[in-house]
């Protein structure tokens, strides 16, 4: 009875204090909220009814000084800049190569974590840690200097065609082109894909391993019935992440990519400055939004999914 | 994350084992190969293709650089601009880090969300739209301008990481304190805040980071007036022999080197990827 009395005592108490608190979180939590609305939602608001030939109010100077500006001539606005994406010539070679190297790095970049998240967590050993410190040193490399020195290392002069022509090999230069971009994208990705996916595998108990040796499964029957389904959504989010960083990159196409065609993020950087077309560049930004907005979801999806597993949300 | 005894498979397979040493020498020479290529280059006079040494050994390129005001500046700009935006995102960051860690407020679940979400936009898109709406706001090519830029890239790492850490601090710890008489400051100085330090290193050092590495905002934001390390690279490449662009490269490579030494232990042990996982 008085134990009782003292549950509820305390109960009410928790219940004062948590609401209490709770205002004083909300105003601790504001700060980088408003951040992220002036400065993220806010201006991409405004971009796409830029996009759609808004010029006036806060899209008023960008209309001044940007060339071949399209105004509204509906009350929604118009597509006249999109048009003109579109039937830019150079504009579907830019989409395909896009689309193609983000498909295909994403893809190494995923089995190569996966590869060595497995091997660490299966087998382990000296090798294995030696093998993952490796894999993260791209990721304390400045993304200028990675993509610089992939540059010189795979150009004409380079070590590779230095090191292999006295073999008697003729080895291709590959910067320039869009293999380099794809080499270039996977030295920079590697790291936090690896980190997630090693972290996943490592929370998968052992019991349930052992149960499934126990039972008689396999090495490969392990991975695809219990490592990877368990590890699923830190597998998802270093995947979604690392294709939505490619999509939206711009350095390592800039230095390892040919000049035509190329990744949109180099096009919209050259539409907004070095062209001075600020529309045509914010018409691709967003297409690129659209083709990512469905990685973007799977990634917040896999992310809620992962909080609410742990009890955070 | 203890690290206790894994399951093991037996590797007694030599072939299993020399197949996994040569997959090794292949990544360290993929991850390696192209930095020690282009470090060597800021020592040497001239390498002529397809001779397997260089030509001569200088230091020269070194004092090039260090004489040439555009890249003092940029090198100025750099240690300027990073401090303060790592400065800035504690301010603003770690309270809600904080909040998020270890308290229940309306509109938590959203805030959560909010942040994850800002995250998933290509991030040269992002920058473009920002970069518009600079023109209205008259802070293109100012400092102001670059650090809000900046600003935004370490967000996500001053507010997970330090969020998880603060929410691994054991309550009873902290009750405990409070039960022998410390005060309410006291026991967030000495036990909360003690507890939650690695990983609220490792946010400093990776927003930090992320700060002096950004180029593609700090570049269609900043260039042509205002150059920091890494946009200097851009102009840099294009203006100047590969030697002076090696140097250069060393030299924005030495506080990311420096930092690691730091952090190395913390990062590796997991508290990254923990951050990232929001447990």
């Amino acid at each position: 009875m008085a134990s009782d009395k003292t549950d509820v005592v305390t109960e009410s108490f928790e219940v004062k204090k948590a609401s209490k608190l709770s205002v004083l979180g909300f105003l601790m939590a504001l700060p980088p909220m408003l951040l992220v609305l002036c400065f993220v939602g806010l201006p991409i608001l405004i971009a796409f009814t830029f996009s759609l030939g808004f010029t006036a109010g806060p899209n008023r100077v960008v209309s001044i000084i940007g060339q071949e500006i399209h105004k509204k001539d509906h009350w929604w606005g118009t597509f006249a800049a999109y048009k003109d994406v579109f039937h830019d010539s150079r504009f579907p070679g830019d989409l395909r190569t896009t689309l193609l190297v983000t498909l295909i790095a994403t893809t190494l970049v995923l089995s190569m974590a996966l590869g060595i998240g497995i091997y660490q967590r299966m087998i382990g050993g000296r090798l294995a840690s030696i093998m993952t410190t490796l894999t993260l040193v791209p990721l304390f490399v400045p993304v200028v200097i990675a993509s610089w020195s992939i540059h010189t290392f795979y150009a004409g002069d380079g070590f590779m065609r230095t090191f292999l022509s006295h073999f008697g090999i003729d080895f291709p230069t590959l910067t320039s082109t869009s293999s380099a971009i794809v080499i270039g994208t996977i030295w920079t990705s590697l790291p936090f894909a690896i980190l997630m996916v090693t972290s996943g595998l490592q929370s998968v108990p052992d019991a349930l391993i052992e149960t499934a040796q126990d039972a008689g499964a396999g090495f490969f029957r392990i991975i695809r019935t219990v490592l990877v389904p368990l590890a699923l959504t830190p597998i998802v989010i270093a995947g979604t992440f690392t294709a939505i960083g490619i999509m939206g990159s711009f350095t390592i196409p800039y230095f390892l990519g040919p000049n035509q065609p190329t990744m949109l993020g180099v096009e919209i950087s050259n539409f907004f400055g070095s062209y001075n077309r600020p529309q045509q560049s914010i018409v691709m930004a967003f297409i690129v939004f659209a083709a990512a907005s469905g990685i973007a979801l799977i990634y917040i999806w896999a992310n809620v999914r992962s909080a609410k597993q742990s009890g955070r949300i | 994350m203890a690290r206790k005894e894994k399951v093991r498979v037996k590797t007694s397979s030599t072939a299993v084992r020399m197949s996994l040493v040569v997959f090794m020498l292949v990544m360290a020479f993929f991850i390696l190969g192209p930095l020690i290529w282009l470090g060597v280059h800021a020592f040497v006079t001239n390498w002529t293709y397809p001779n397997l040494t260089p030509d001569g050994w200088t230091w020269h390129w070194w004092t090039k650089v260090f004489a040439d005001s555009a890249l003092e500046e940029a090198i100025r700009n750099s240690l300027i601009i990073s401090p303060i935006v790592v400065l800035l995102s504690m301010i603003i960051c770690l309270p809600a880090a904080y909040a998020a860690g270890r308290m229940n407020y309306p509109g938590r679940k959203t805030f959560l969300i909010v942040m994850f979400a800002a995250n998933s936009f290509p991030k040269i898109g992002l920058f473009a739209s920002i970069a518009t709406l600079y023109y209205a706001l008259n802070l293109m090519g100012t400092v102001v301008g670059v650090i809000i830029i900046q600003l935004l890239g370490t967000i996500i790492f001053m507010t997970w990481i330090p969020a998880a850490a603060f929410a691994s601090v054991p309550r009873n710890l902290e009750e405990a304190a409070r039960d022998a008489g410390a005060s309410k400051f006291r026991v967030f100085r000495t036990i909360t805040l003690r507890m939650a330090m690695p990983g609220i290193l490792v946010a400093i050092v990776m927003s930090f980071l992320a700060s002096f590495d950004e180029a593609q905002g700090t570049y269609l934001v900043g260039a042509p007036t205002l150059f920091t390390m890494p946009t200097e690279m851009y102009s840099l490449v294009q203006n100047y022999p590969i030697q002076v662009a090696a140097v250069f490269s060393l030299l924005l490579a030495f506080p990311s080197v420096l930092l690691i030494g730091l952090a190395r232990k913390h990062i590796v042990g997991g508290q990254l990827a923990e951050g990232f996982q929001i447990k």
